[in-house]
């Protein structure tokens, strides 16, 4: 075997790896939604189910959550994109000596930790109160302990230097003869920058301003601190994933999953096309007259796109009809035979264990391996005590069975119902 | 009054509206968005925390207690340390640089595959795939990562079925789950500083050393390297920072033992509501890791203006 060849496979086998570590995990994760198992599984497979994105739709907590992160998410956009586009503005004309020290301060708050950058905000605004005297139940006193108010300022001071490293980029391009012109030419700065200035950035603000969104949607590190009383989608899903998991959360991470690849191929397939189009103009590609569709020819992303709508078309349509009741009574059935089992088993063990005492005497008495797991799990805190709990695939299925119903009814009212 | 001739030159070059708008923004996000919160919580860290109808009065003074319970804890004669804390903080360093070497190696083959094959369709497609896991919650990839590290979960029972191991491994308590999470958290911060700096090298360098005979280990170490050091860099430092500051990731996927520093300043400030407490280590948090990053960027001379790019 050549070197070249040996090469070559190790390159695919790395590739595999490291797109196994990327995605393997989303993979699993969106398989979990469809399992109708209480903790969130795809080994043990019981059935196909859609109840868990029932029990998403119903659940006023993320729904709350998401209409804040929302409101927030908008109000970090309009906030970061003005600042950061004035900073890059203010960056081309800044007194060269002072260029970098200038840089270094607006490019920091990215290296600086969401936690510090949280607490910073939330100490400065609350003590801020206090120095101007706005006094309790003033409206400034509220607005400056008011969780959006806050969230939305802590998460621009750093969201804004990712703005100003996307206007950077565009304004390197830019010729300010253009603005120099139409100053001649008699328009005022804010015409010249209306007309000129702000049409040339208009490409790297549309992408400035959903980079904010997602950053801001997303963020929870800075998020948590400021939130104080209100909740967003990420502090509402830390929550859930903090105290106990369901497989609800899977079905909100496959929806956005699925619209995250929706999205990355039709903006790829738009591109293509673009470009396609832009080769047949030049005569370098010929007009297609295949079977297909002119958009879908050499346009692989087109075809996947056409072909993931479909699955999700055809998996809404199905969900609609489609009931595992019969395969969940099957389950249940078989969970019956082997918790019977299990306890028929401890049973033995214990007679066995009783008789083997009473022979050897109490003093060397060691603890059943059974029981152990049981008190095992009283040694950690009650919020771990319920993640690790229904995780024992050793433990009795008797405890199995109910832990998990319990403490989903903890967290979510609507499960209760499912049950 | 030097500096009134500047602002005088930056409004006539912007005019009095556009400029004062500029400066107003610029001014509003550096001064009240960054340099006064970070300054009051720094003078923060050194208050008692006093109950409200004592803030203002003789009692409210400066103090160095704060950052001497980090050292000591509540321990008045300082005979001993605080361990506990101490170790927290050394070992969330530590693992943060762990996690960051982590990156770099496992990063490295693929910006330099990505960044040389240019264009070709298998690199655009990558490209696409990798920015899809960049779009979801950093929430939901540590719970995807919980579900296959967890008891029960998809390793333990690949592993149980191979009879590699008998019992689960639990991977939570060991922290396996935290630094596998840690690493896949902040990976692609890392990937794409790399990619854009190497795929900016001239593929005529490469090919003129392998020409005169250079072997591939050589070719790397002194010709891809030192090119793409900015851009290693730059990922390097922000995924020690992200990772050193990560804190949904340590409360997802960290064993019930363990604790992360990030996590201590929250239970300072959400737990036992000693705000003055937390800022003061949020503030040691906040120092020693940008002294790391400063000490690494002067040894490998990256400036500043490189981070970003």
């Amino acid at each position: 075997m050549s070197t070249a060849s040996i090469i070559r496979i190790a390159l695919f086998a790395y590739l595999a790896i490291f797109f196994s570590y990327l995605l393997g995990p989303l993979v699993v994760m969106s398989l979990t939604a469809f399992n109708s198992a209480a903790f969130p599984s795809v080994s043990p497979w019981a059935c196909y189910t859609y109840e868990w994105f029932d029990v998403l739709f119903n659940d006023k907590h993320i729904k709350e959550g998401i209409y804040y992160s929302v409101i927030i998410g908008l109000g970090t956009v309009a906030l970061s994109v003005s600042m950061g586009l004035a900073a890059s503005i203010v960056l081309t004309q800044v007194w060269a000596k002072f260029r970098s020290t200038y840089y270094t301060l607006i490019i920091a708050p990215i290296l600086v930790p969401g936690v510090v950058l949280g607490i910073s905000t939330l100490v400065f605004w609350d003590r801020f109160g206090d120095f101007i005297r706005a006094g309790d139940g003033s409206m400034l006193d509220g607005l400056f302990h008011n969780g959006i108010f806050l969230t939305i300022l802590g998460q621009s001071s750093f969201i804004a230097s990712y703005c100003m490293l996307v206007f950077v980029a565009r304004l390197q391009r830019f010729d300010p003869g253009l603005t120099e012109a139409a100053l001649d030419l008699g328009a005022t700065h804010t015409q010249a920058f209306r007309k000129i200035l702000l049409p040339f950035m208009r490409p790297a603000i549309a992408s400035a301003s959903v980079l904010a969104f997602l950053a801001s949607f997303e963020n929870y590190n800075t998020t948590t601190f400021t939130i104080v009383k209100y909740k967003t989608l990420t502090t509402v899903l830390a929550q859930k994933v903090r105290l106990g998991i369901n497989p609800s959360i899977s079905a909100l991470a496959f929806i956005i999953i699925m619209m995250t690849i929706i999205l990355a191929l039709g903006f790829e397939t738009y591109r293509r096309n673009n470009a396609r189009k832009e080769a047949v103009r030049l005569g370098k590609a010929k007009e297609s007259k295949g079977f297909l569709p002119g958009f879908l020819t050499g346009n692989p992303a087109a075809i996947v796109l056409v072909l993931v709508s479909f699955v999700v078309i055809s998996m809404i349509g199905t969900a609609q009809s489609y009931s595992p009741q019969q395969c969940k009574a099957e389950v249940l059935a078989a969970k019956k035979a082997e918790v019977a089992k299990a306890i028929k088993a401890l049973k033995l063990k214990r007679t066995i264990k009783q008789q083997s005492d009473s022979l050897k005497g109490p003093d060397i008495f060691t603890p059943d391996p059974a029981n152990k797991k049981g008190s095992f799990g009283g040694v950690f805190d009650p919020n771990n005590l319920t993640n690790e709990e229904p995780a024992k695939p050793e433990a009795p299925a008797a405890n199995k069975k109910p832990a998990s119903g319990a403490f989903g009814g903890v967290f979510d009212p609507n499960n209760l119902q499912k049950d | 009054m030097k500096k009134k001739m500047i602002f005088s030159e930056f409004f006539r070059n912007n005019g009095v509206i556009m400029g004062s708008a500029l400066m107003g923004l610029v001014g509003f996000w550096l001064i009240f968005l960054v340099i006064l919160p970070q300054l009051s919580m720094l003078d923060y860290s050194f208050r008692f925390n006093l109950p409200p109808a004592d803030v203002g009065t003789a009692k409210d003074v400066y103090t160095l207690s704060n950052y001497e319970h980090l050292l000591y804890g509540s321990d008045k004669t300082h005979a001993t340390f605080n361990t506990v804390d101490l170790m927290v903080f050394v070992r969330t360093i530590i693992a943060a640089i762990m996690v960051t070497l982590f990156n770099i190696v496992l990063c490295y083959p693929l910006a330099y595959f990505l960044g040389q094959s240019k264009g070709s369709g298998l690199a655009r497609l990558l490209v696409v795939l990798l920015i899809i896991p960049y779009w979801i919650n950093e929430i939901l990839r540590a719970f995807a990562l919980r579900i296959i590290f967890g008891d029960s979960g998809l390793l333990n029972e690949t592993l149980m079925l191979l009879h590699l191991t008998k019992e689960p491994i639990d991977f939570i308590r060991q922290d396996i789950a935290l630094y596998a999470g840690l690493g896949y958290a902040y990976i692609l911060l890392m990937l794409f500083p790399m990619y854009n700096v190497i795929e900016s090298l001239d593929r005529n360098q490469i090919e003129a050393a392998r020409d005169m005979g250079a072997s591939w280990t050589r070719i790397h170490r002194r010709i891809v390297i030192p090119h793409a050091k900015p851009g290693i860099v730059s990922g390097a430092t922000m995924v020690f920072m992200l990772s050193a500051g990560a804190l949904a990731a340590p409360q997802i996927l960290g064993g019930p033992s363990s604790l992360w520093f990030t996590q201590l300043v929250y239970q300072w400030f959400n737990d036992s509501l000693n705000w003055q407490q937390g800022a003061a280590y949020a503030i040691v948090l906040l120092i020693s890791t940008i002294l790391i990053v400063l000490t690494v960027m002067r040894i490998f001379k990256v400036n500043m203006g490189d981070i970003g790019k």
